[in-house]
């Protein structure tokens, strides 16, 4: 039991980054970004070329797979986003599917269809914590998801621009009038989102093994869910809903793994989300302001 | 057509509705005729070869898919993005109906529609408390379930293997050619057009319409939010599962990836797209983009694998120029212009100083009696009404009598309480404590939209108008409790409810004449001036002639020579309409020129009340209005 | 004409085809509060956003501290020392007293570090209230206390100008009161003030002088001490209920300037 509150913890962290990732882009541009998982997914592809192709060590193909997809967040923003600020929600969304499939579209392109390996920066057995087994990468996701989750909180409310940040997604306008730029704020919403995705595709690749295009997809839904559950104007909520997201499904994944209907997890989550919103329509931490 | 005709209904006898039903279905069945015309003479031959006419077939397939999201999306602005769902579901029970049960096609599509509607109250029911991006991942969220647990259960579908789903077949016919399954697809096309036409045209698709703009002015003029949305979920997710169906036979193969979110094409995102494209809300926009998103790709092949980015960097660049999609666009081009003028002009726009005298009409036909009442006898009675938000308390303890025959005002600063007051009699906020009892019957409680049908009419303070449709639709939403035919009867819009159609048609065409703003019929109300949407307003509200109505604050935004015209239209409906009004205003003048009885309001509590007379003299209300220290 | 603080010369502008301001000119004189009365709907708060750069002119000029700055980002005109109080307060719900007043104070962080420090113990110092508070959450204050935060933020970048929105709007009259009194300090501290209001006593009592706006044009202006109480009252449309305030307000105005 321990071992699947370890690997639903170390999961559920992996989903925590993608639902800050999420909220943080809804708080600032009010749009949900379909794009959120593959920006991360394509920086993976930039970290397999130069670790496995041209050598480098982990931790530059890690960096490069943060600042390209931190670029992605930040061109996307300063070229359509921001451009868009009178156009329907909706439409914005369309455009962060394209985005999405343009992402798609140049991985296959330049790395072509076939799965990749990238080989996780800490290799072996791991640790024996009182008897459950952990391995490296799910000690490094959690440790990274609680490493992050800290760093944000700290700059968010200890420095001038993370405030101007918080003060942005609650009120634009009194933020402007307070001499912020709320272009830059935005800016800088949109790449920290990208490279909180880089971090989540990072940490888990190890886990599942192998990646390909696409490969996020199903793990920014789950970190969809988990902002959900937490409310998706809230990040301490979004970090809380990921993580509970991750235990819930290692917990039913582990009690009926002998069952022949496929899925259960989703099942589960699908009802826990819906159990939560009939009694908090706005999440966990939500509030009414928000959608 | 006089006063008198408009409130009754033109009763036409058995003999007629027939010949007009056998007409409609005539009209139809020759539509049906036409569109598969052409397939059908060009089969097989090299101006429409097989694999064209199975890109097209699958074109259409998605406009029935996109059609079916437009209608949740598009009309009642309810956002689904996981719209996959709803085709797989449709896909697959289609399938078993017609591989295991042998059973024919069309049974296979009705069954398809039967479990699509199930599913789509699944959904819908949790989907009612959810808005904007919560009901949007929510939906997500369902679809990705469905494609993780139902859509990969063996039994039900074969799992990876999948389902061969058989062309249908008629006798010995079957219809294995292309062209002639593009024949019988081009069939479902019209129907689905008429269908979403028959929307359109009642009072299902303006209530949808109101949903989605603001679902207290839909309340307020007696829809019963709830239950429409239900019925859009279920229509929406009914004829999904038909569409998905069909595209299944047109394939021939599915199973358990065909509809997922990581399939090519990703459906749920593949529709909103289309729909984003057409324009949300465009039934012939949204056609368009599906059939040029099926044939598309022939015309791009020589960009030899680059489709999928050009694809992908157009759409961001379409989505960014022209958020309206292509409906939008071709509107755009009409608004340019007005702003243009507008810009360019030299003098202020006058709005007219003297407001037109406001419609005058009987009570619709089908509504529930109303007991007569004296003047003076009491028609509105609030008691010990408190609300309380977040700790403070907005209204405390609140009495108001409201008398037949009366004007009634209710006075107070900016934040004394007086809309949360309004709010509470409405429906929109319910109270801690307290009742308010409208001709006898309790309204605490009960849902918004009964008000209406009570006699209760409502204006609001940012003007309680779809302000997206245009002034007739506008009237005709305002008469929905008068819609007096089932959903069922405007969804295949049978000559009954046609009839009741017309019926409130002319109804509103007498209240925009009497406006005189025939020039306006077709404007959307947003391109009307505050004050002319401010009549608009009016007339709906009086077009159901209610017996009590709420305004909120109706002289906001006005000049004065405009405020003392409104002075004449309120005395007016008191003494010729035989109303009864309760008003909430900030303009003393008008309120001291009008009203019969005033409230005075601040903190919450009814500080004072009584005559105008009586009132005027108190300092007290004075010192409330202006802010000055009270004596 | 161009030493006046601020300056609005032939302001035209509106939303997409609604033109809501025709040939609006108006103006704030160095240390003097200017009062911009009129109906609801008039076009008063849409002036203001022309001020503070929130909504693009059509046509016209905006001049600030002998300036063109109409063209100017809204940022950048903070920058340069307008300070704003928006309508409804619009304080950061979910941040602190001390961070809100922390946000006031971004451009002058950016100018001066080392001032912040000192003109937040200014602040505290006048707002005793807001220093007792300081760490209460700035959405579960009352109306009045927000508006006084409001007040504070505004004041934390060391403006030339408040521009300040319907500050008493849903305030209680005890919160109208000590607002007024709020604002009477900050006028004193040599704080030019430009107010748009709907509550005219308030007005009137606080502004030196008064600009009075009807659909979207000034009709009247002048100093408050050498009012004309009918005037006011006819394009208020306030009729005689008023006549007696206005009547007392400028007479103890005119009283005032001249002893």
């Amino acid at each position: 039991m321990g071992q699947t509150l370890i690997s639903g913890l170390a999961n559920g962290g992996v989903y925590a980054l993608l639902a800050v990732g999420l909220v943080l882009v809804f708080k600032g541009s009010r749009v949900l970004n379909f794009a959120q998982g593959e920006m991360g997914t394509f920086g993976l592809f930039v970290a397999f070329w130069l670790i496995t192709e041209q050598g480098l060590p982990w931790i530059v193909g890690a960096l490069g797979a943060i600042v390209t997809a931190s670029v992605i967040g930040l061109l996307f923003e300063r070229i359509v986003v921001r451009n868009m600020g009178s156009a329907p929600r909706l439409t914005v969304a369309v455009a962060t599917i394209g985005l999405l499939l343009l992402l798609f579209a140049l991985e296959l392109k330049i790395f072509g269809p076939s799965p990749r390996i990238l080989e996780p920066p800490i290799a072996g057995l791991g640790l024996q914590i009182g008897g459950f087994y952990v391995s490296p990468t799910q000690i490094l996701a959690l440790l990274t998801a609680i490493g992050l989750g800290l760093a944000l909180a700290a700059f968010l409310k200890r420095t001038d621009f993370g405030l101007g940040v918080l003060a942005a997604s609650m009120d634009p306008s009194a933020t402007r009038l307070v001499g912020i730029r709320v272009g830059r704020v935005s800016a800088f919403t949109w790449a920290l989102a990208g490279g909180v995705s880089a971090l989540a595709a990072l940490l888990i690749a190890p886990t599942i093994g192998i990646f390909a295009a696409g490969f996020m997809t199903g793990l920014f839904v789950r970190g969809m869910a988990g902002a959900l559950l937490g409310g998706l104007t809230s990040l301490p909520g979004a970090f809380v809903g990921g993580v509970a997201v991750g235990v819930i499904e290692a917990f039913v994944g582990d009690r009926f793994v002998q069952s022949t209907f496929p899925g259960i997890q989703s099942v589960a989550v699908m009802i826990v989300i819906v159990v939560v919103l009939l009694v908090r329509p706005f999440g966990l931490f939500g509030k009414a302001s928000a959608a | 057509m006089s006063v008198q005709e408009l409130g009754g209904w033109p009763y036409e006898g058995y003999g007629i509705n027939l010949r007009v039903t056998k007409r409609k279905v005539f009209a139809a069945v020759a539509l049906a005729a036409a569109a598969s015309a052409p397939p059908l003479l060009f089969r097989g031959t090299t101006l429409l070869p097989g694999h064209l006419a199975l890109s097209i077939a699958g074109g259409v397939c998605i406009a029935l898919m996109a059609m079916s999201l437009n209608i949740l999306l598009g009309y009642a602005g309810q956002i689904s993005l996981g719209h996959g769902a709803f085709l797989g579901v449709g896909a697959f029970a289609s399938g078993l109906l017609t591989i295991n049960l042998y059973m024919p096609f069309f049974v296979g599509l009705l069954g398809a529609a039967l479990v699509g509607a199930i599913f789509a109250l699944v959904l819908g029911v949790p989907a009612l408390r959810l808005r904007g991006l919560y009901l949007a991942i929510t939906t997500i969220a369902f679809a990705f379930m469905m494609e993780e647990s139902w859509f990969r259960w063996e039994p039900l579908t074969g799992g990876s293997a999948g389902l061969e789903l058989p062309r249908p077949r008629v006798g010995a016919f079957v219809f294995f050619q292309h062209a002639d399954y593009l024949a019988l697809v081009l069939v479902l096309l019209v129907g689905y057009w008429l269908f979403d036409q028959n929307i359109t045209r009642t009072k299902i698709g303006r209530a949808f319409n109101a949903i989605r703009w603001d679902e207290r002015v839909a309340q307020g003029f007696g829809v019963p939010v709830a239950s429409y949305k239900i019925l859009a979920f279920v229509l929406s997710g009914a004829l999904a599962a038909v569409a998905g169906a069909t595209y299944g036979h047109l394939i021939g193969f599915i199973n358990s990836e065909s509809f997922a979110y990581k399939a090519q094409p990703n459906f749920s995102l593949l529709l909103v797209i289309i729909i984003a494209i057409g324009g949300l809300g465009s039934r012939a926009g949204v056609v368009i983009a599906a059939i040029v998103y099926a044939l598309i790709p022939r015309f791009l092949e020589f960009l030899q694998g680059w489709e999928l980015i050009v694809g992908a960097v157009a759409l961001i660049d379409v989505m960014a120029r022209h958020p309206g999609g292509i409906a939008g666009a071709v509107r755009e081009r009409g608004t340019k212009r007005g702003e243009r003028k507008a810009r360019s002009e030299v003098d202020p726009v006058d709005d007219d100083d003297d407001l037109p005298k406001l419609p005058r009409l009987p009570r619709p036909m089908g509504l529930p009696a109303r007991p007569e009442l004296d003047a003076g006898a009491p028609l509105l009675e609030v008691e010990g009404v408190s609300v309380t938000f977040g700790g403070v308390k907005a209204v405390d303890d609140a009495a108001v009598t409201v008398r037949r025959g009366q004007i009634v005002g209710l006075i107070g600063p900016n934040g004394a309480g007086k809309t949360t007051l309004f709010n509470a009699i409405s429906g929109f906020v319910t109270p801690d404590a307290g009742s308010a009892r409208f001709m006898g019957t309790e309204l605490i409680g009960r849902s918004p939209h009964i008000r209406a049908r009570l006699g209760i009419g409502r204006t609001f303070q940012q003007i309680g108008l779809t302000k997206d449709l245009s002034v007739q639709e506008n009237f005709l939403l305002a008469q929905h409790i008068a819609a007096d035919y089932p959903v069922a009867k405007g969804l295949f819009l049978t000559p009954g409810a046609e009839g009741v159609e017309r019926t409130m048609r002319g109804r509103a065409t007498a209240a925009i004449e009497a406006l005189g703003f025939e020039r306006f019929t077709t404007t959307p109300v947003r391109n009307l001036s505050h004050g002319q949407q401010r009549l608009v307003e009016l007339g709906c509200v009086l077009v159901t002639a209610p017996e009590l109505l709420l305004l909120d604050e109706p002289s906001a935004g006005m000049a004065p020579a405009a405020v003392e015209s409104l002075g004449e239209r309120l005395r007016e409906i008191r003494d010729e309409l035989d109303r009864t009004v309760l008003l909430i205003e900030h303009h003393i003048p008008l309120v001291l020129d009008v009203c019969d009885y005033i409230y005075v309001l601040n903190f919450g509590k009814i500080l004072a009340h009584g005559t105008t007379d009586e009132i005027a003299r108190k300092p007290e209300v004075i010192g409330a209005y202006f802010g000055e220290e009270v004596a | 004409m161009s030493d006046h603080l601020l300056e609005l010369h032939g302001i035209r502008t509106g939303f997409g085809a609604n033109t809501v301001l025709h040939d609006c000119s108006y103006h704030v004189a160095e240390g003097e509060v200017a009062g911009v009365l009129g109906l609801n709907g008039a076009g008063k708060s849409v002036s203001l956003k022309v001020v503070a750069g929130l909504l693009p002119a059509w046509s016209g000029r905006v001049m600030f501290r002998g300036e063109d700055i109409t063209k100017t980002s809204v940022e950048e005109r903070v920058a340069r020392g307008m300070g704003h109080v928006p309508q409804g307060r619009q304080v950061f719900a979910d941040l602190t007293v001390e961070e809100n007043l922390r946000l006031g104070a971004y451009t002058l962080r950016r100018r001066q570090r080392d001032r912040y420090r000192q003109t937040l113990d200014n602040i505290f110092d006048r707002f005793p209230l807001l220093a007792e508070r300081k760490d209460q959450l700035a959405g579960t204050m009352s109306g009045g206390q927000q508006a006084m935060l409001a007040v504070g933020r505004g004041l934390m970048s060391e403006p030339k100008l408040l521009v300040i929105d319907e500050p008493s709007a849903g305030l209680s009259p005890v919160a109208v009161k000590e607002l007024f009194e709020t604002l009477h300090m900050v006028h004193g501290l040599g704080v030019s003030i430009l107010l748009v209001e709907q509550n005219v006593t308030f007005s009137l009592k606080l502004a030196d002088r008064v600009h009075i706006m009807q659909r979207g044009q000034i009709v009247y202006e002048g100093a408050v001490a050498e009012l004309d109480a009918d005037k006011i009252a006819t394009h208020l449309g306030v009729g005689r209920l008023l006549h007696r305030s206005l009547t007392t307000a400028t007479r103890t105005k005119a009283a005032a300037a001249g002893s």
